[in-house]
Protein backbone atom coordinates (compact mmCIF):
# COMPACT_ATOMS: atom_id res chain seq x y z
CA UNK A 1 0.00 0.00 0.00
CA UNK A 2 0.98 3.43 -0.55
CA UNK A 3 0.96 6.38 1.70
CA UNK A 4 0.67 10.03 0.68
CA UNK A 5 1.63 13.09 2.73
CA UNK A 6 0.07 15.93 1.90
CA UNK A 7 -0.65 19.58 2.28
CA UNK A 8 -4.55 20.86 2.15
CA UNK A 9 -6.39 19.77 -0.76
CA UNK A 10 -6.88 22.94 -3.14
CA UNK A 11 -10.70 23.46 -3.88
CA UNK A 12 -10.23 26.93 -5.88
CA UNK A 13 -7.15 28.19 -7.90
CA UNK A 14 -7.49 31.58 -9.56
CA UNK A 15 -6.96 31.47 -13.47
CA UNK A 16 -4.38 34.46 -13.00
CA UNK A 17 -0.69 33.69 -14.04
CA UNK A 18 0.63 34.05 -10.30
CA UNK A 19 3.36 32.83 -8.18
CA UNK A 20 3.28 29.16 -7.69
CA UNK A 21 6.15 27.80 -6.33
CA UNK A 22 7.30 24.89 -3.91
CA UNK A 23 7.12 26.93 -0.78
CA UNK A 24 5.49 30.69 -1.65
CA UNK A 25 1.83 30.20 -4.01
CA UNK A 26 -0.35 32.84 -4.46
CA UNK A 27 -2.87 30.70 -6.96
CA UNK A 28 -4.59 28.33 -4.62
CA UNK A 29 -7.04 31.12 -3.36
CA UNK A 30 -9.50 28.39 -1.09
CA UNK A 31 -7.80 25.41 0.62
CA UNK A 32 -8.74 23.13 2.67
CA UNK A 33 -7.54 25.07 5.59
CA UNK A 34 -9.67 28.24 4.44
CA UNK A 35 -12.65 26.18 5.50
CA UNK A 36 -10.87 25.03 8.69
CA UNK A 37 -10.08 28.41 9.68
CA UNK A 38 -13.44 29.75 8.70
CA UNK A 39 -15.36 26.40 10.53
CA UNK A 40 -12.97 27.49 14.03
CA UNK A 41 -14.00 30.80 13.64
CA UNK A 42 -17.73 30.31 13.44
CA UNK A 43 -17.61 27.64 16.01
CA UNK A 44 -15.82 29.98 18.68
CA UNK A 45 -18.22 32.89 17.63
CA UNK A 46 -20.94 30.61 18.73
CA UNK A 47 -19.42 28.79 21.67
CA UNK A 48 -18.93 32.29 23.15
CA UNK A 49 -23.05 33.76 22.42
CA UNK A 50 -23.69 30.18 23.95
CA UNK A 51 -21.38 30.77 27.21
CA UNK A 52 -22.40 34.75 27.52
CA UNK A 53 -26.04 34.41 26.72
CA UNK A 54 -27.39 34.72 30.58
CA UNK A 55 -24.81 35.85 32.04
CA UNK A 56 -25.72 36.50 36.11
CA UNK A 57 -23.77 37.19 39.29
CA UNK A 58 -25.04 33.61 40.18
CA UNK A 59 -23.67 31.88 37.25
CA UNK A 60 -24.58 28.13 35.98
CA UNK A 61 -22.33 25.79 35.47
CA UNK A 62 -21.14 26.74 31.85
CA UNK A 63 -20.57 30.09 33.04
CA UNK A 64 -18.74 29.03 36.53
CA UNK A 65 -16.08 26.99 33.52
CA UNK A 66 -15.89 30.17 31.20
CA UNK A 67 -15.30 32.14 34.48
CA UNK A 68 -12.16 30.05 35.54
CA UNK A 69 -10.85 30.06 31.99
CA UNK A 70 -10.69 34.07 32.01
CA UNK A 71 -9.40 34.14 35.59
CA UNK A 72 -6.92 32.14 34.34
CA UNK A 73 -6.13 33.43 31.28
CA UNK A 74 -5.88 37.26 33.04
CA UNK A 75 -3.67 35.73 36.13
CA UNK A 76 -1.18 34.15 33.54
CA UNK A 77 -1.44 37.33 31.29
CA UNK A 78 -0.59 39.38 34.41
CA UNK A 79 2.13 36.76 35.68
CA UNK A 80 3.68 37.21 32.49
CA UNK A 81 3.74 40.27 31.28
CA UNK A 82 2.62 41.96 34.32
CA UNK A 83 -0.55 44.55 35.28
CA UNK A 84 0.10 47.19 33.12
CA UNK A 85 0.05 44.79 29.98
CA UNK A 86 -3.62 43.21 30.55
CA UNK A 87 -4.87 44.94 27.82
CA UNK A 88 -3.39 42.13 25.74
CA UNK A 89 -5.16 39.20 27.00
CA UNK A 90 -8.07 39.34 25.01
CA UNK A 91 -5.65 38.61 21.80
CA UNK A 92 -3.93 36.10 24.24
CA UNK A 93 -7.06 34.62 25.02
CA UNK A 94 -8.20 34.44 20.97
CA UNK A 95 -4.80 33.41 19.62
CA UNK A 96 -4.73 30.50 22.38
CA UNK A 97 -8.43 29.48 21.82
CA UNK A 98 -7.88 29.42 17.73
CA UNK A 99 -4.91 27.62 17.92
CA UNK A 100 -6.20 25.25 20.16
CA UNK A 101 -10.11 25.18 17.91
CA UNK A 102 -7.69 24.48 14.41
CA UNK A 103 -5.86 22.17 15.37
CA UNK A 104 -8.85 19.76 16.92
CA UNK A 105 -10.71 20.33 14.24
CA UNK A 106 -8.23 18.39 12.30
CA UNK A 107 -9.48 15.22 14.45
CA UNK A 108 -12.80 15.19 12.87
CA UNK A 109 -11.23 13.70 9.92
CA UNK A 110 -13.22 16.08 7.18
CA UNK A 111 -11.56 18.86 7.86
CA UNK A 112 -7.61 19.16 8.55
CA UNK A 113 -6.26 20.81 11.12
CA UNK A 114 -5.25 24.67 10.20
CA UNK A 115 -2.22 24.77 12.30
CA UNK A 116 -0.74 21.98 9.81
CA UNK A 117 -0.47 24.37 7.31
CA UNK A 118 2.66 26.76 7.77
CA UNK A 119 0.82 29.67 6.20
CA UNK A 120 -1.53 29.95 9.45
CA UNK A 121 1.13 29.79 11.69
CA UNK A 122 3.47 31.90 9.86
CA UNK A 123 0.31 34.87 9.68
CA UNK A 124 -0.07 34.27 13.54
CA UNK A 125 3.63 34.02 13.92
CA UNK A 126 4.31 37.54 11.86
CA UNK A 127 1.25 39.10 14.05
CA UNK A 128 3.43 38.08 17.01
CA UNK A 129 6.79 40.30 15.20
CA UNK A 130 4.53 43.34 14.35
CA UNK A 131 3.42 43.71 17.52
CA UNK A 132 6.66 43.52 19.16
CA UNK A 133 7.93 45.79 16.45
CA UNK A 134 5.44 48.12 16.82
CA UNK A 135 5.35 48.20 20.79
CA UNK A 136 9.13 48.83 20.41
CA UNK A 137 9.25 51.61 18.47
CA UNK A 138 6.31 53.07 20.56
CA UNK A 139 7.60 52.75 23.76
CA UNK A 140 11.53 53.02 23.15
CA UNK A 141 11.55 55.22 19.45
CA UNK A 142 12.32 54.35 16.21
CA UNK A 143 15.95 55.37 17.02
CA UNK A 144 16.34 53.66 19.83
CA UNK A 145 15.05 50.47 18.82
CA UNK A 146 17.34 50.09 15.76
CA UNK A 147 20.38 51.10 17.87
CA UNK A 148 19.09 47.76 19.97
CA UNK A 149 20.42 45.58 17.57
CA UNK A 150 24.37 47.15 17.50
CA UNK A 151 24.01 46.10 21.30
CA UNK A 152 25.96 44.77 23.04
CA UNK A 153 28.82 45.41 20.61
CA UNK A 154 28.23 46.63 16.99
CA UNK A 155 29.66 43.16 15.77
CA UNK A 156 26.77 41.78 16.83
CA UNK A 157 24.51 43.29 14.87
CA UNK A 158 24.28 40.34 12.07
CA UNK A 159 23.32 38.05 14.97
CA UNK A 160 20.72 40.10 16.46
CA UNK A 161 18.85 40.30 12.83
CA UNK A 162 19.07 36.49 12.42
CA UNK A 163 17.84 36.16 15.79
CA UNK A 164 15.11 39.40 14.95
CA UNK A 165 13.90 37.35 11.94
CA UNK A 166 14.19 33.95 13.81
CA UNK A 167 11.80 34.27 15.92
CA UNK A 168 8.85 34.14 13.96
CA UNK A 169 10.09 31.34 11.82
CA UNK A 170 10.64 29.35 15.07
CA UNK A 171 7.69 29.96 16.39
CA UNK A 172 5.80 29.15 13.02
CA UNK A 173 8.10 25.78 12.13
CA UNK A 174 7.11 24.51 15.35
CA UNK A 175 3.95 24.95 16.00
CA UNK A 176 3.22 23.92 12.48
CA UNK A 177 5.62 21.02 12.75
CA UNK A 178 3.96 19.93 15.98
CA UNK A 179 0.79 19.58 14.52
CA UNK A 180 1.77 18.31 11.13
CA UNK A 181 3.84 15.94 12.22
CA UNK A 182 1.30 14.78 14.72
CA UNK A 183 -1.08 14.24 11.95
CA UNK A 184 1.19 12.61 9.94
CA UNK A 185 2.80 9.86 12.15
CA UNK A 186 -1.18 9.03 12.78
CA UNK A 187 -1.84 8.41 9.73
CA UNK A 188 1.45 5.98 9.75
CA UNK A 189 0.72 4.17 12.19
CA UNK A 190 -3.41 3.77 11.04
CA UNK A 191 -1.51 2.53 7.91
CA UNK A 192 1.34 0.03 9.88
CA UNK A 193 -1.88 -1.06 11.82
CA UNK A 194 -3.62 -1.68 8.92
CA UNK A 195 -0.89 -3.70 6.46
CA UNK A 196 -0.04 -5.86 10.25
CA UNK A 197 -4.14 -6.66 10.41
CA UNK A 198 -3.88 -7.74 6.50
CA UNK A 199 -1.28 -9.65 6.86
CA UNK A 200 -2.41 -11.19 9.85
CA UNK A 201 -5.85 -12.00 9.18
CA UNK A 202 -5.71 -12.83 5.63
CA UNK A 203 -6.90 -16.35 6.55
CA UNK A 204 -10.04 -14.92 7.38
CA UNK A 205 -12.87 -15.73 4.63
CA UNK A 206 -14.56 -12.19 2.47
CA UNK A 207 -15.05 -8.81 3.59
CA UNK A 208 -13.21 -9.84 6.99
CA UNK A 209 -10.21 -10.18 5.60
CA UNK A 210 -10.08 -6.52 4.96
CA UNK A 211 -11.27 -4.88 7.99
CA UNK A 212 -7.83 -3.31 9.88
CA UNK A 213 -8.79 -4.59 13.14
CA UNK A 214 -5.59 -3.43 14.49
CA UNK A 215 -6.56 -0.27 13.72
CA UNK A 216 -8.83 -0.18 16.26
CA UNK A 217 -8.51 1.35 19.67
CA UNK A 218 -4.10 1.75 19.86
CA UNK A 219 -4.45 5.17 17.29
CA UNK A 220 -6.45 6.46 19.56
CA UNK A 221 -4.67 6.68 22.91
CA UNK A 222 -1.75 7.77 20.39
CA UNK A 223 -4.41 10.83 19.16
CA UNK A 224 -4.48 11.77 22.95
CA UNK A 225 -1.39 12.32 22.65
CA UNK A 226 -0.58 13.58 19.18
CA UNK A 227 -3.81 15.83 18.21
CA UNK A 228 -4.85 16.54 21.80
CA UNK A 229 -1.81 16.94 24.29
CA UNK A 230 0.47 18.58 21.76
CA UNK A 231 -2.05 20.79 20.10
CA UNK A 232 -3.26 21.93 23.94
CA UNK A 233 0.96 22.17 24.60
CA UNK A 234 1.81 24.16 21.04
CA UNK A 235 -1.27 26.31 21.60
CA UNK A 236 0.02 27.43 25.38
CA UNK A 237 3.80 27.78 23.79
CA UNK A 238 2.55 30.06 21.06
CA UNK A 239 0.50 31.95 22.78
CA UNK A 240 3.38 32.14 26.02
CA UNK A 241 6.22 33.12 23.79
CA UNK A 242 3.68 35.53 21.96
CA UNK A 243 3.41 37.37 25.80
CA UNK A 244 7.63 37.02 26.52
CA UNK A 245 8.22 38.85 23.40
CA UNK A 246 5.36 41.68 23.35
CA UNK A 247 5.84 42.11 26.80
CA UNK A 248 9.70 42.21 26.68
CA UNK A 249 8.85 45.32 24.43
CA UNK A 250 6.31 46.94 26.82
CA UNK A 251 7.88 47.39 30.12
CA UNK A 252 6.19 49.21 33.36
CA UNK A 253 6.42 52.89 32.33
CA UNK A 254 8.66 53.13 35.18
CA UNK A 255 11.42 51.26 33.21
CA UNK A 256 11.74 53.37 30.28
CA UNK A 257 14.11 56.03 29.67
CA UNK A 258 13.42 59.47 31.27
CA UNK A 259 13.31 61.04 28.09
CA UNK A 260 11.08 58.45 26.48
CA UNK A 261 8.74 58.58 30.18
CA UNK A 262 8.19 62.40 28.96
CA UNK A 263 7.43 61.90 25.45
CA UNK A 264 4.55 59.09 25.94
CA UNK A 265 3.26 61.92 28.70
CA UNK A 266 3.10 64.58 26.38
CA UNK A 267 1.66 62.22 23.80
CA UNK A 268 -1.17 60.88 26.23
CA UNK A 269 -2.12 64.80 26.74
CA UNK B 1 -14.98 27.61 -16.13
CA UNK B 2 -14.99 31.19 -14.83
CA UNK B 3 -13.17 32.77 -12.56
CA UNK B 4 -12.28 29.71 -10.08
CA UNK B 5 -11.30 26.37 -11.12
CA UNK B 6 -12.78 23.77 -9.01
CA UNK B 7 -9.63 21.34 -9.34
CA UNK B 8 -8.51 18.19 -7.66
CA UNK B 9 -5.08 18.97 -6.73
CA UNK B 10 -2.87 19.32 -2.67
CA UNK B 11 -0.43 22.15 -1.83
CA UNK B 12 2.73 21.07 -0.75
CA UNK B 13 3.64 19.52 2.57
CA UNK B 14 5.67 22.46 3.75
CA UNK B 15 4.80 25.98 1.96
CA UNK B 16 3.27 29.23 2.26
CA UNK B 17 0.10 30.09 0.69
CA UNK B 18 -0.60 33.95 0.38
CA UNK B 19 -4.24 33.60 0.50
CA UNK B 20 -4.39 31.02 2.96
CA UNK B 21 -2.23 33.59 5.20
CA UNK B 22 -4.64 36.99 4.13
CA UNK B 23 -7.56 34.69 5.51
CA UNK B 24 -6.12 33.69 8.70
CA UNK B 25 -5.07 37.39 9.26
CA UNK B 26 -8.65 38.03 8.75
CA UNK B 27 -10.11 35.13 11.01
CA UNK B 28 -8.02 36.51 13.56
CA UNK B 29 -8.95 40.15 13.32
CA UNK B 30 -12.69 39.19 13.27
CA UNK B 31 -12.20 36.96 15.79
CA UNK B 32 -10.11 39.25 18.46
CA UNK B 33 -13.10 41.52 18.14
CA UNK B 34 -15.84 39.43 18.52
CA UNK B 35 -14.10 37.08 21.54
CA UNK B 36 -13.07 40.61 22.81
CA UNK B 37 -16.27 42.41 22.80
CA UNK B 38 -18.58 38.69 23.59
CA UNK B 39 -16.37 37.09 25.57
CA UNK B 40 -13.75 38.15 27.53
CA UNK B 41 -15.12 41.57 28.12
CA UNK B 42 -18.48 40.53 29.83
CA UNK B 43 -16.72 37.58 31.69
CA UNK B 44 -14.12 39.62 33.07
CA UNK B 45 -16.48 42.41 34.06
CA UNK B 46 -18.79 40.33 35.50
CA UNK B 47 -15.89 38.93 38.02
CA UNK B 48 -14.83 42.00 38.88
CA UNK B 49 -18.00 43.35 39.58
CA UNK B 50 -18.61 40.40 41.62
CA UNK B 51 -15.38 40.80 43.47
CA UNK B 52 -16.24 43.84 44.13
CA UNK B 53 -19.78 43.05 45.51
CA UNK B 54 -17.76 40.73 47.68
CA UNK B 55 -15.82 42.84 48.69
CA UNK B 56 -17.95 45.56 49.53
CA UNK B 57 -20.19 42.52 51.37
CA UNK B 58 -17.19 42.03 53.86
CA UNK B 59 -16.30 45.47 54.32
CA UNK B 60 -20.13 46.09 55.34
CA UNK B 61 -20.06 43.00 57.93
CA UNK B 62 -16.70 44.34 59.29
CA UNK B 63 -18.49 47.63 59.90
CA UNK B 64 -21.77 46.53 61.29
CA UNK B 65 -19.13 43.97 63.56
CA UNK B 66 -17.42 47.03 64.60
CA UNK B 67 -21.14 49.03 64.89
CA UNK B 68 -22.63 46.29 66.98
CA UNK B 69 -19.04 46.00 69.14
CA UNK B 70 -19.54 49.61 70.22
CA UNK B 71 -23.06 49.53 70.64
CA UNK B 72 -22.27 46.34 73.22
CA UNK B 73 -19.84 48.47 75.18
CA UNK B 74 -22.24 51.52 75.35
CA UNK B 75 -25.06 49.18 77.33
CA UNK B 76 -22.17 47.44 79.30
CA UNK B 77 -21.30 50.61 80.65
CA UNK B 78 -25.17 51.84 80.60
CA UNK B 79 -25.73 47.98 82.51
CA UNK B 80 -22.79 49.03 85.07
CA UNK B 81 -24.05 52.65 85.47
CA UNK B 82 -27.49 51.21 86.41
CA UNK B 83 -26.16 48.67 89.09
CA UNK B 84 -24.42 51.56 90.58
CA UNK B 85 -27.07 54.15 90.66
CA UNK B 86 -29.52 51.47 92.10
CA UNK B 87 -26.94 50.85 94.93
CA UNK B 88 -26.57 54.00 95.48
CA UNK B 89 -30.50 54.66 95.72
CA UNK B 90 -30.72 51.89 98.33
CA UNK B 91 -27.76 53.19 100.17
CA UNK B 92 -29.50 56.68 100.24
CA UNK B 93 -33.08 55.14 100.96
CA UNK B 94 -31.43 53.33 104.21
CA UNK B 95 -29.58 56.20 105.22
CA UNK B 96 -32.78 58.55 104.57
CA UNK B 97 -34.80 55.87 106.78
CA UNK B 98 -32.05 55.76 109.35
CA UNK B 99 -31.91 59.22 110.01
CA UNK B 100 -36.00 58.99 109.71
CA UNK B 101 -35.73 56.52 112.63
CA UNK B 102 -33.36 58.47 114.48
CA UNK B 103 -35.75 61.42 114.55
CA UNK B 104 -38.77 59.83 115.40
CA UNK B 105 -37.12 58.12 118.43
CA UNK B 106 -35.46 61.51 119.15
CA UNK B 107 -39.25 63.43 118.79
CA UNK B 108 -40.53 60.44 120.77
CA UNK B 109 -38.25 60.81 123.68
CA UNK B 110 -38.85 64.40 123.70
CA UNK B 111 -42.50 64.20 123.94
CA UNK B 112 -42.32 61.60 126.41
CA UNK B 113 -39.94 63.77 128.22
CA UNK B 114 -42.21 66.99 127.83
CA UNK B 115 -45.72 64.66 129.00
CA UNK B 116 -43.31 63.70 132.06
CA UNK B 117 -42.98 67.88 132.32
CA UNK B 118 -46.38 68.67 132.37
CA UNK B 119 -47.39 65.50 134.28
CA UNK B 120 -44.59 66.82 137.12
CA UNK B 121 -46.02 70.66 136.55
CA UNK B 122 -49.72 69.72 137.13
CA UNK B 123 -48.66 67.09 139.99
CA UNK B 124 -46.90 70.42 141.71
CA UNK B 125 -50.11 73.22 140.59
CA UNK B 126 -51.94 70.13 142.31
CA UNK B 127 -50.34 69.59 145.00
CA UNK B 128 -49.98 73.50 145.84
CA UNK B 129 -54.03 73.92 145.23
CA UNK B 130 -54.08 70.90 147.80
CA UNK B 131 -51.96 72.48 149.88
CA UNK B 132 -53.57 75.84 149.85
CA UNK B 133 -57.06 74.51 150.48
CA UNK B 134 -55.58 72.92 153.11
CA UNK B 135 -54.39 75.77 154.35
CA UNK B 136 -57.32 77.32 153.80
CA UNK B 137 -59.47 74.88 155.95
CA UNK B 138 -57.03 74.39 158.77
CA UNK B 139 -57.01 78.48 158.97
CA UNK B 140 -61.07 78.09 158.80
CA UNK B 141 -60.72 75.32 161.40
CA UNK B 142 -58.10 77.08 163.71
CA UNK B 143 -59.78 80.35 163.72
CA UNK B 144 -63.11 77.66 164.48
CA UNK B 145 -61.22 76.14 166.92
CA UNK B 146 -59.21 79.28 168.83
CA UNK B 147 -62.45 81.62 168.56
CA UNK B 148 -64.72 78.37 170.60
CA UNK B 149 -61.32 78.50 172.59
CA UNK B 150 -61.10 81.71 173.43
CA UNK B 151 -65.11 82.32 173.57
CA UNK B 152 -64.65 85.08 171.14
CA UNK B 153 -64.65 86.90 168.06
CA UNK B 154 -61.67 86.46 167.07
CA UNK B 155 -61.00 88.81 164.25
CA UNK B 156 -60.24 86.92 161.24
CA UNK B 157 -58.80 90.35 159.27
CA UNK B 158 -56.10 90.76 162.52
CA UNK B 159 -55.12 87.44 163.16
CA UNK B 160 -55.26 85.65 159.54
CA UNK B 161 -51.39 86.94 159.48
CA UNK B 162 -50.41 85.60 162.49
CA UNK B 163 -52.45 82.28 161.89
CA UNK B 164 -50.71 81.90 158.04
CA UNK B 165 -47.66 81.60 159.64
CA UNK B 166 -48.21 79.45 162.29
CA UNK B 167 -49.81 77.29 159.12
CA UNK B 168 -46.93 78.06 157.17
CA UNK B 169 -44.39 77.23 159.94
CA UNK B 170 -46.15 73.98 160.40
CA UNK B 171 -46.19 73.08 156.51
CA UNK B 172 -42.55 73.87 157.05
CA UNK B 173 -41.80 71.22 159.82
CA UNK B 174 -44.17 68.76 157.86
CA UNK B 175 -41.73 68.88 154.76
Amino acid sequence: MELEVNGPKVYFELPFDLPDTAIFTMKNLITQTTVTLLASTLLLIIISLIVTRKLSKRPGGLQVVAEKLVTMLYNLVEDTMGKHNLKFAPYIGTLFLSSIVCTLLGMTNILRSATADLSVTAAWALVTTGMVWYNNIKNFGFSAWLKGFTEPIVVMTPMNIVSEIANPVSMAFRHFGNVAGGSVLTALIYGALTAASSALFSWLPGVLSEIPFLAAGIPAFLSVYFDLFSGFVQALVFSLLTMVYVGGACPPVEELPESRRKKLDKKAK
Amino acid sequence: MGLLNVIDKFENFVGVNFWTMIFAWINLLILYLFLKKLLFKPLKNMIDSRQKEIDGMYSDAESSRSEAERMKGEYEQLISHACEESEQILKDAHRRAQLKEEEILREANAEAARTIERAEEQIELEKKNAINQVKNEVSEMAIGIASAVIERDVNAEEHRDLINDFINNMGNEND
